[in-house]
């Protein structure tokens, strides 16, 4: 390489005002209050209804953002994004809670035999038995819990060293500042992407569609990627407004930067809404029943209230909001922005993983139980649906996600506090520190 | 012509590659695109012409024959009653799918180097579009009340069917034409000044008023741009939602039936990316003879190629995940007609069809993974074939592959073009490529104003920017070429 002597310019040169390092001490309250009040609301959650299956809502909203986090970082990468190096930090700071995420996989694990029960406990595969399943013994080459937890290595390990992997030698950069790095980065993200794809997807697969493991849709990993990315924009911005607000970042991330990562929330959260309305509307449309029971049940016991809060939530409502540039440009205007479609974000993990499997019914399909009980039949006005929901979800439903949430906050400004808060020798980081939006 | 240096310099991330190579300024950027259409006529350009028209007359003819005598004239029976027609519809549209892509989306992710071949994708695109166009006008086989196809009101209160996927099309494609051409034509206008202005002065005063007309008199005042690049910014808006929205109802065409192999949730962003990968093979087709024979490499440079070559890389792999996935729930459903037809597929009678799908759009595109590769012209020509030739197998195998094994064994046929099949489909290139002729001839073949704007000297702190760290053009200071 003709200029592999040449470093970039350090960031004392660029911009010799800008806090490269969180003072030692400082922030530590902050980690600590967030990963308290993760644990406590976690811990209080254990008590009640359906305890695994609350986590499983908050642990899919949350591992979707860290998973996205990872994305991120690989994206800027390999489209060398210069106007992003200054959040790419924070990212990578966060994918890096993909190690802890392993071990607070575990209460999964230990309530798989309850989620996954349709599969996972029945005797499905002995024709003798009587609960033999002939499309589910048919499948459980892939559906079966041996593979479905030597599966959960397999994805583990894939995030796990591509998280390592490109925040190791980001922070090499910071010590060298050769550009080099730059260029392996590139070029790792473009295969690193490709494992991501296809990890992302079967972790969705195996993780909240085998709940109803008779229903199957070919765009589910998109659609659980899109909502995962634009919840992880949604986090960031949060995350770097309030690192703003205690006086860091201030002259990285600016409201140039913070309207591009408006505009890509905002992308994204039409891209979720693309996704899902595919989904729905073919599967409406062709009205083939192994496919609409999984539509069905979500119409019952309350679920079309929530059918009509993503539609107004998730798309309707954050268009029109997010759709002005002086929104998106505006402190107060996108963290609303960003605060109300992590709301959501819960709600349609919700809507994802719920029906069917809670609110007392006990085991058995929720098609079943909609046939049981006379009000869980759908319809209804939306107070009614809507009232019927508040019946049947608990507290936890939310607790686990904001606990979990709180959890990789905390966990994510322990890594910010270890680290430089801006790649400071990033060749681009002149570009990205300059960066002026159109 | 100047003999071709090709610059090809390692990347440095320690600066952006320049978009424009050579010695040019923005004096010699107009005359290096103008003077393709001023200079004499080349012969190849004739010979080319020749081709194009002889095989537009017959298009002409195919169709003629078709309308006098009905859609029998081509291999579509039951139980395939959707064969090539259809699939030369999609592979078209699928082909206008990277104009407006490289316009619009690229235009909002800041992509400059979109600069050097957004007009040429963008007239390709709109012209990929007329082709397309043909086939379902012709396959109502009464074309003479084609004009039922739009909700017009009328005294035998007929309506179209507005749960159909099809006539969801008929607005899909009509606006994406609409916004396409008009994206295009508002991108022209700074150009067509420039090509009226020019021809006034070299004393041709018909081209000078032909330009002049549809140039609207545009001098380039401080006015003038404003509006244009706020209506330049408004259409970008506009049209990125289209880039997504035809090929999903495109692909609602197969996927709201019941048929196995069609019924899929994931076929529309399949289809989409398919189209982009299928548009930008089209226009590395066109542009690196383009490039090479108008003498435009210091315009098109590896870069743009390499770029190009990155997404071909990308979408084809999407393309490949969504094979992957097909095959995967299909097994997974549980459904034995899912099974059947994706095994069949592959293995059926038409497993010919299904590998050279895979080969051309899964396997050809992995060896950009190299960069030789991705920066060799005629590595790129090549394999943008096979991406051609896959896109139109992979509409084939969706088509005719789910259709020749009906639900009822003894409906089960096999499908076979006529001659009529072949000859309308290799018309519609002739309508393609003469109309693509003519642009190359008369219009600026890449956009003259926008290529100036990514070029240093339109950078404002250009020529007093040295040694400050205030360059806002993104190039750090410690750059030594700068």
């Amino acid at each position: 390489m003709t200029t592999a002597n040449l470093t970039a310019p350090s960031v004392e040169q660029l911009a010799p005002n800008l806090k490269a390092k969180v003072e030692p001490g400082a922030l530590a309250t902050a980690q600590m209050a967030f990963l308290a009040i993760g644990v406590l609301l976690i811990g209080a959650s254990w008590f009640s209804g359906h305890f695994y299956f609350s986590y499983l809502v908050g642990y899919m909203g949350v591992l979707g953002i860290v998973l996205c986090a990872l994305f991120f970082t690989m994206v800027q990468h390999i489209t060398r994004a210069g106007w992003s190096v200054t959040v790419r930090r924070v990212a990578e700071n966060m994918s890096w809670t993909i190690l802890p995420l392993l071990l607070l996989f575990i209460p999964v694990l230990i309530g798989s035999h309850d989620i996954y029960h349709h599969w996972m406990d029945a005797q499905i595969t002995d024709p003798k038995a009587a609960d033999y399943d002939g499309v589910l013994a048919g499948k459980s080459a892939w559906l079966n819990s041996t593979f479905f937890f030597v599966r959960v290595f397999i994805y583990f390990a894939i995030w796990i060293a591509l998280a390592w992997f490109f925040r190791s030698n980001s922070l090499k950069q910071d010590q060298t500042g050769d550009p080099a790095i730059t260029m392996k980065l590139s070029r790792v993200a473009a295969p690193g992407l490709f494992l991501f794809a296809l990890s992302i997807t079967f972790a969705a697969f195996d993780w909240i569609m085998s709940i109803d493991p008779h229903w199957f849709s070919t765009i589910f990993g998109v659609t659980y990627f899109a909502g995962g990315y634009m919840a992880f924009l949604a986090f960031t911005i949060l995350l770097c407004r309030w690192l703003n607000a205690r006086g860091y970042l201030k002259e990285a991330v600016t409201t140039e930067h913070y309207h591009d990562l408006g505009k890509f929330l905002f992308t994204f959260m039409v891209f979720w809404t693309y996704t899902n309305f595919s989904q729905f509307m073919l599967i409406y449309y062709a009205n083939l029943p192994e496919e609409t029971h999984w539509f069905a049940v979500r119409a019952q016991e309350g679920w079309g209230a929530i059918g009509m809060i993503l539609i107004v939530g998730h798309f309707l409502f954050p268009f029109a909001f997010l759709l002005s540039r002086h929104v998106k440009r505006s402190g107060l205007g996108l963290s609303f922005g960003a605060i109300f479609l992590l709301v959501i974000h819960c709600f349609d993990m919700q809507f994802l993983i719920l029906p069917g499997n809670t609110g007392g019914h006990g085991h058995g399909a929720g098609t079943e139980n909609g046939a049981e009980h006379a009000h869980g039949a759908a319809g209804g006005t939306f107070g009614e649906q809507f009232g019927e929901y508040l019946h049947n979800v608990s507290w936890a439903d939310f607790g686990c996600f904001a606990g979990l949430l709180a959890i990789v906050a905390g966990l994510t400004i322990f890594n910010i506090r270890r680290t430089n808060l801006v790649p400071v020798r990033d060749p681009r980081l002149a570009e990205s520190l300059h960066f002026q939006n159109f | 012509m100047t003999a071709i240096t090709v610059i090809d310099e390692p990347e440095d991330p320690l600066r952006r590659a320049p978009l424009v190579e050579g010695k040019n300024d923005f004096a010699s950027v107009t005359e290096t695109i103008a003077r393709v259409a001023e200079k004499r006529t080349p012969r190849g350009w004739y010979l080319m012409f020749g081709i194009s028209i002889a095989l537009l007359l017959n298009l002409g003819a195919a169709v003629g024959y078709l309308v006098f005598t009905g859609v029998g004239v081509w291999g579509n029976n039951v139980p395939v009653g959707w064969g090539w027609p259809i699939v030369n519809f999609v592979f078209w549209i699928g082909i206008g799918h990277a104009g407006t892509l490289i316009s619009a989306v690229l235009f909002l992710f800041r992509q400059k180097w979109r600069t050097s071949i957004n007009r040429a994708s963008e007239a390709m695109t709109i012209f990929a579009v007329m082709a397309a166009g043909i086939f379902p006008a012709i396959h109502v086989g009464r074309i003479w009340v084609i004009y039922w196809v739009f909700p017009l009101p009328n005294q035998m209160a007929m309506w179209p069917n507005f749960k159909s996927p099809l006539l969801w099309d008929v607005f899909a494609v009509s606006t994406y034409f609409t916004i396409s051409a008009l994206f295009w034509y508002v991108g022209l206008v700074p150009d067509l000044a420039t090509f009226r202005d020019r021809a006034a002065k070299a004393g041709r005063m018909v081209a000078a008023r032909a330009y002049g007309l549809f140039a609207m008199g545009w001098h380039g005042s401080n006015r003038h741009w404003i509006h244009y690049e706020k209506a330049y910014m408004i259409l970008a808006g506009l049209s990125t939602p289209l880039v997504l929205s035809v090929h999903s109802i495109v692909s609602f065409d197969f996927a709201v039936s019941l048929l196995p192999g069609w019924h899929t949730t994931i076929f529309p962003p399949y289809f989409v990316a398919g189209a982009i990968f299928s548009g930008f093979g089209m226009v590395l087709t066109l542009m690196i003879p383009a490039r090479k024979w108008l003498g435009l490499h210091e315009l098109i440079t590896l870069n743009h190629l390499d770029n190009i070559a990155k997404i071909l890389l990308l979408t084809g792999t999407m393309v490949g995940y969504a094979y992957g996935m097909e095959f995967f729930i299909a097994w997974y459903s549980g459904v034995e007609y899912e099974q059947f037809a994706f095994i069949n597929r592959a293995t059926g009678p038409y497993w010919w069809s299904y590998w050279i799908m895979v080969s051309c759009n899964v396997i050809s595109p992995q060896f950009f993974w190299f960069r030789s590769l991705r920066r060799n012209p005629t590595v790129l020509f090549i394999i943008s074939i096979f991406v051609n030739i896959g896109m139109w197998f992979e509409r084939f195998v969706i088509t005719v592959t789910s259709l020749h094994r009906d639900f009822l064994p003894s409906s089960w046929a096999y499908f076979s073009p006529t001659l009529i099949d072949i000859l309308t489909y290799v018309g519609s290139f002739g309508l393609f490529f003469t109309m693509f002729l003519l642009f190359c001839r008369f219009l600026p073949i890449l956009a003259i104003s926008e290529i100036k704007g990514v070029m240093p000297e339109a950078d404002p702190h250009h020529g007093h920017g040295h040694g400050h760290d205030d360059n806002h053009g993104g190039e750090p200071s410690s750059n030594p070429t700068h």
